[in-house]
């Protein structure tokens, strides 16, 4: 015989003590890894990227500072390698060995001539014989803080450079001569991101006064993060499948709870949003899918990373696309929180979709379920508003055609067009109030509504009696879950999204294209964001007011519409897909599907012509 | 009465809570670091202040971008910070010496404090004049 004091968990005997402190004294050791380990990233990513040196650390003789560069790698030499040699070469003559010489507002201040002989610094041989080095710190040097001014992108400086260097044969240089100096240069003023190779796609975008203290790699810990989400999931999977019984109560007859919840007599906060118990019939997989559940996730997901954005974002026109590198690139885990903003926003969108197709197909939008269907409706158009003012945040080329064309839409509603048109963009014509616009709504105005709509969501759902099921006395089973249960489930539901989106995150990163500017456009890349894509396929058809306004519009009238106008499921069929009572409402939504479908794979098919 | 000491649900339960306390812990760190990076380069600590023979014997010249002021007199050149000691405020010259707008504090012409509350003197700053005739100010 056991004895009840033994078998209950409040009371454990001293030896579990024993097992707990080994099991604490082993979560210590595991902290205590971590932090070695995460101590050790840092260090490493702050510890000094292999650059080729150009001479050793002062003291040094002139010879050895004008001595040929040591490579990091010469049998393979890098871009900073090459570039080494270049400047050594080229550059070095009148720039210094360490940057420290001659440039346009050098001369601007201290009158100098184009060549520095006439005040005998140099002489008109080469190196090493001709030349006495610049002195270290001049002003307005092509190294060290306060310098390049007139430059604020790599890309700026390497057009400069590639036209204009060297002074007696400009243009000379190839490109990836120009680039692999670009490069030393920004290396020598230290803002060149560790491991990045400049090319023409993406140094529009690298600036160049942006000092890199530790570059970052923030794969160590999105592999961490993906790693404890997974142990997460299966020790809650591993509870679920240990002895538990999920059904609480059946035909109003309580079974005798195995659920621990006895030493807490009042729930927490989190279970205290659920009711106590819920037909079993309610949280049903294969019934609910978890598309709300989830979708409340994104939505937070989306609102704690794009909170942290907002540290760093710019809204300045020629700022964002720089400030968004930034967070991408060099701001510790910037590049996971953008990552999950965008695979977030996107993943809300499909979730929304989905979750639209099993209220329609189940029957669930009918009353008093009407006000919340309503509800969730304009929660979607919301999603889809904040979606396109994220996406024009980028404001680099790869938005600037969806920017145009979303914007010139408003302009052919009749009447109204130009008026909607400046209240949306704040002008006559794109620029930083426009920018500035869409930073306000998507940050603050739609979030605002967003949350309100949510909140306001979630709380129809209970009011209305919960998800969509049968009454009681029709109900097949009268099993019920509690909430414990309930809450599980959500739990486990959003720990399997968490990790999706990490992953995500690690192999596809968000996109970034060079900054918008007036004179570079992309002819190349033409498509709208992919949840617009029907749209754009639909503008190539013609008249822009009725495909692009119109069309829209009908498709939301006709899904507002759903609850009034067509044969509704009777009270017994709810709680199933594709209840006879709906058919009409089913096959409407799966023509509209299809529709929406069919014109979006029609937009990513490569045309004709 | 071999039941093992920490039943499995317990067990599980405390798994999990240690692993959401250890993602808690690692989310921080991770906000932190998230929040600690500087966007701004830092402050230079050097300043060229071009040719000596620009600043005048017995002139006071107030060099706005660091800011102080610099002294040429018979012993050479000297400079002074404009940052009040009391809570950073620049101070203004003035004839008799250096006055905070901020709250009243007034500073004799070597920086030494004549009117609380400031307590302590304007930062003396090095200026080096290099043999070719040019002036760099350090501002440590």
């Amino acid at each position: 015989m056991k004895s009840p004091l033994s078998n209950s968990p409040k009371a454990l005997p001293s030896q579990s003590g024993m097992a707990r402190g080994l099991f604490f004294v082993c979560l210590g050791a595991m902290f205590i890894l971590a932090g070695w380990w995460a101590y050790g990233t840092v260090k490493t990513a702050t510890s000094p990227q292999a650059t080729p040196t150009m001479a050793p650390a002062a003291p040094a003789s002139n010879a050895a500072r004008l001595a040929r560069p040591v490579l990091s790698s010469p049998q393979n030499p890098t871009q900073l390698d090459q570039g080494a040699l270049v400047y050594w070469g080229v550059c070095m003559a009148c720039h210094g060995d360490r940057g420290q010489g001659l440039t346009n507002e050098w001369r601007a201040v201290y009158g100098e001539d184009q060549n520095c002989w006439t005040s005998k610094c140099h002489t008109a041989n080469h190196p090493p014989d001709g030349f006495i080095i610049p002195r270290d710190n001049l002003a307005h040097a092509v190294a060290g803080a306060g310098n390049l001014t007139n430059y604020t992108t790599a890309q700026q400086l390497y057009d400069y450079i590639v036209v204009t260097m060297p002074w007696w044969k400009p243009g000379s240089l190839t490109p990836d001569r120009a680039w692999a100096v670009t490069a030393y240069i920004l290396k020598l003023n230290k803002s060149l991101p560790q491991g990045v190779v400049l090319n023409a796609s993406d140094a529009s975008a690298i600036p160049v006064h942006q000092l890199v203290a530790a570059s970052q790699n923030d794969q160590a810990g999105e592999i961490v993060l993906a790693a404890l989400l997974l142990l997460v999931a299966s020790v809650m999977i591993l509870q679920t499948i240990s002895k538990r019984k999920a059904v609480v109560a059946v035909s109003g007859q309580a079974i005798p709870q195995t659920e621990p919840a006895a030493p807490r007599s009042r729930p927490n906060f989190l279970l205290h949003l659920h009711p106590p118990t819920i037909p079993a019939a309610q949280a049903r997989w294969s019934y609910t899918l978890g598309t709300g559940g989830l979708a409340i996730f994104l939505f937070l997901v989306l609102l704690v990373t794009g909170i942290l954005e907002m540290f760093y974002y710019i809204p300045q026109p020629d700022q964002a696309t720089i400030s968004i590198q930034t967070i991408a690139r060099l701001v510790p885990y910037g590049g996971l929180i953008r990552n999950l903003h965008y695979w977030g926003a996107q993943a809300l969108v499909l979730v929304l979709f989905i979750h639209v197709l099993r209220i329609s197909w189940t029957g669930a939008y009918k009353k008093p379920r009407r006000f919340n269907y309503l509800l969730g409706l304009a929660l979607l158009v919301l999603t889809l508003a904040l979606d396109f003012t994220g996406y024009i945040l980028r404001w680099d080329q790869g938005t600037s055609w969806a920017l145009v064309v979303g914007t010139n839409l408003i302009k052919t509603i009749p009447g109204l067009g130009n008026q909607l048109y400046e209240f949306m963009v704040g002008g006559v014509q794109l620029g930083s109030a426009a920018l500035i616009r869409f930073y306000s709504w998507h940050t603050f105005g739609l979030t605002l509504a967003m949350l309100a709509g949510v909140i306001w969501h979630i709380f129809r759902i209970r009011r209305d009696g919960g998800i969509a099921v049968p009454p009681a006395a029709l109900r097949r089973s009268e099993e019920r879950i509690s909430r414990v249960e309930l809450v599980r489930r959500e739990m486990l539901l959003m720990t399997g999204a968490a990790i999706l989106l990490v992953l995500l995150s690690i192999f596809w990163p968000a996109p970034i294209t060079p900054p918008l500017t007036n004179t570079s456009v992309d002819l190349t890349n033409a498509r709208a964001p992919w949840f617009f894509l029907w749209v754009q396929q639909l503008l190539k058809f013609g008249n822009p007011f009725l495909l692009g306004i119109v069309v829209p519009l009908v498709i939301l009238a006709i899904l507002v519409l759903i609850p009034y106008v067509f044969p509704k499921p009777a009270d017994s069929e709810l709680g199933r897909w594709f209840p006879k009572g709906g058919r009409m409402v089913q096959i409407l939504i799966a023509i509209l599907t299809l529709l929406l479908i069919g014109l979006t794979i029609w937009a990513i098919l490569p045309g004709p012509g | 009465m071999n039941k093992p000491n920490l039943p499995r649900r317990d067990f599980l339960k405390l798994t999990l809570d240690s692993l959401l306390a250890f993602g808690g812990l690692l989310g921080i760190a991770g906000l932190i670091r998230f929040l600690s990076y500087k966007t701004e380069p830092p402050q230079p600590t050097e300043f060229d202040l071009g040719l000596a023979e620009n600043y005048a014997l017995d002139s006071k010249t107030v060099l706005p971008q660091v800011p102080a002021v610099l002294i040429h007199n018979d012993s050479g050149f000297t400079a002074l910070s404009l940052i009040c000691t009391h809570l950073g405020c620049t101070v203004k010259v003035q004839p008799a010496g250096f006055a905070c707008p901020c709250h009243g504090s007034q500073f004799n012409s070597n920086g030494y404090p004549v009117k609380g509350p400031a307590t302590v003197s304007l930062k003396k700053l090095r200026v080096e004049h290099t043999s070719d005739g040019k002036l760099t100010l350090y501002m440590k």
